[in-house]
């Protein structure tokens, strides 16, 4: 949930104040009643407490504004025009209703340009036109003003991010636990079949195929997904690190402690894998022919040839085991 | 007997009932109340009561013309950025932001500083701009909006809309009463719509916005 704090509306307070015996920090009691954000934890009691509802936890970053279509926007674009000239004009007469006429023209302005796109000041539209003063820099702009105003009301966008990094690291931890998940109940599976138990089998299969549902969203909404051919450079990568490091260095670790059945399984995984790096960039290379290719794969080792071998390069099993893709 | 709704604020005159408290019979047909009644909620005048069951806008007798769109390049005039700014400002104070929203009213105040004058303000002009708006800025826009399905556009347009038909029977009392129309009564403007209400007892809420009365600004001659 996004940061927030709590602020005081001083006109609903009715001094009752049951916000200074709440609050942890002591935020709420200061003597011009504005409450102090810079002690302020944001866990809401005082505005949990406040009889007269005084108090409201505000975000430090505010979602994006709705989006406006252009058509909408060059018809209040139109309106702007007309009610600021209605303005100028009352501004140049005399008397109370002029006075008047120009007051309120210039608030119906005010809200056909709020709805024109210039709804938050933390708005990308607002910073883009405090940003295009500076450029343009008219004689007489009060440019400190506007400097600062850039420098407060876009600080928090950082921190608004960095909260993106961590859900988008959450994200990929998700997807490893889901993909972990996923290939533990699908081996667990295979053992209930083997042992005749279909219910659990059933339950299995049906329980990895959820957390293979899962597995893509949060791959898709961490951002991981691109087009395909920087999806294959990716597997690329990914192959490459396996049988140049991972691997070399997992079978000389399970050959130290004597674990025969390890290192052959990490052996063959490390062939394959370098295999696998070698179509990939194959298929990179002819992303765009149309010409058919099949792949055939080896059940033991998982080696991958684009013909029927004799027999498999890796594993030594005939080539008629292969399975054709 | 027939009701006779306000298109402002909503209030209904029902001939049946009048408004004995005010001195109007039970019976007393619209035709019969004087040509100066004006709403008792919102001070609109007859003029812009539409009867109950009638459609609320003029017949569709003449297409109009369509706004040539201004282009999306079009530069805001200073006047136009110092309401975008007040706009802004007060944004700022919505978000109890006070520093930021002085910032803005100082820009606001630049802007407006150099702004040129109007070079022939006359209160005619603004009549002229008032049913301009009515005729061609607003349905066109609310078609729009409505098609955008975009309801706080809609939102504005009907507050705006109101509030300067209520600016259109202003003055064209005013081009026929001039400033006596002025003496002896207080005038306000609601700072949420900018409804402007003649008269000393203020309605409780603003009949357009539906704010409390106390955001609206007693305007002081000048
Ligand atoms: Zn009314
Ligand atoms: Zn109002």
């Amino acid at each position: 949930m996004a940061k927030k704090y709590a602020v005081r509306n001083i006109r609903l307070c009715t001094k009752d104040c049951l916000c200074l015996y709440v609050c942890p920090t002591g935020a709420t009691d200061t003597e011009n009643s504005i409450i102090d954000v810079s002690k302020c934890t944001g866990c809401g009691d005082c505005a949990d407490a406040c009889p007269s509802g005084a108090i409201s936890m505000v975000p430090f970053v505010y979602p994006p504004q709705q989006p406006k279509t252009e058509s909408v926007v060059s018809m209040m674009n139109a309106l702007l025009r007309s009610k600021s000239e209605q303005e100028n004009i009352a501004a140049g007469l005399s008397g109370r209703l002029a006075k008047a006429i120009e007051k309120s023209n210039r608030i119906m302005a005010e809200d056909i340009i709020r709805e024109a796109g210039y709804m938050l000041p933390q708005s990308q539209n607002t910073k883009d036109f405090l940003q295009s003063l500076l450029d343009k820099n008219p004689e007489g702009l009060p440019r400190e003003a506007v400097e600062k105003l850039l420098e407060n009301l876009y600080k928090n966008e950082e921190e608004g991010s960095m909260k993106d990094n961590k859900t988008k690291e959450n994200l990929m931890k998700a997807f490893a636990g889901e993909s972990q998940a996923n290939r533990k109940y699908l081996a667990y599976a295979k053992k209930a079949e083997e042992e005749g138990k279909l219910n659990a089998a059933k339950l299995f299969r049906a329980a990895a195929d959820a957390e293979t549902l899962h597995a893509f969203k949060e791959f898709e909404l961490a951002g991981k997904v691109g087009s395909t051919a920087d999806n294959i450079k990716d597997a690329i990568a990914g192959e490459t690190y396996e049988y140049k490091e991972m691997y070399p260095e997992f079978v000389k670790d399970a050959e130290a402690e004597g674990n025969k059945a390890a290192a052959t399984t990490f052996t063959f995984a490390m062939k394959a894998e370098e295999v696998h790096a070698k179509l990939y960039k194959e298929a990179l290379e002819n992303l765009d022919s149309t010409e058919e290719v099949f792949y055939y794969l080896c059940p033991v080792c998982g080696n991958i040839e684009k013909s029927v071998p004799e027999k498999c390069v890796i594993c030594g099993i005939p080539g008629d085991k292969f399975i054709k893709y | 007997m027939a009701k006779y709704i306000c298109s402002i604020c909503g209030y209904v005159y029902d001939e049946a009932n009048g408004i004995p408290e005010a001195g109007i019979a039970p019976g007393t047909r619209w035709e019969e109340l004087p040509g100066d009644w004006v709403c008792p909620l919102c001070s609109a005048d007859k003029s812009l009561f539409v009867k109950q069951g009638e459609a609320t806008s003029a017949p569709a007798e003449k297409t109009r013309p369509v706004i040539d769109t201004p282009s999306d390049t079009q530069e805001l005039s200073p006047l136009e950025m110092s309401a975008l700014c007040t706009n802004l400002a007060r944004g700022c104070e919505k978000q109890y932001k006070p520093e930021e929203a002085d910032l803005f009213r100082q820009l606001a105040d630049y802007f407006k500083s150099v702004a040129a004058p109007s070079k022939d303000p006359s209160f005619s002009r603004l009549l002229d701009l008032v049913e301009k708006d009515l005729e061609e800025g607003f349905p066109n826009a609310n078609d729009t909006a409505t098609q955008a399905k975009d309801r706080g556009a809609l939102r504005a347009l009907t507050w705006s809309e109101k509030v300067t038909r209520i600016l259109k029977s202003l003055l064209i009392r005013y081009q026929n009463e001039g400033e006596a129309m002025l003496e002896n009564t207080d005038v306000h403007v609601c700072t949420i719509c900018g409804f402007i209400y003649l008269g000393d007892n203020l309605p409780e809420i603003c009949p357009v916005c539906k704010v409390p009365n106390w955001k609206f600004e007693k305007v002081e001659g000048r």
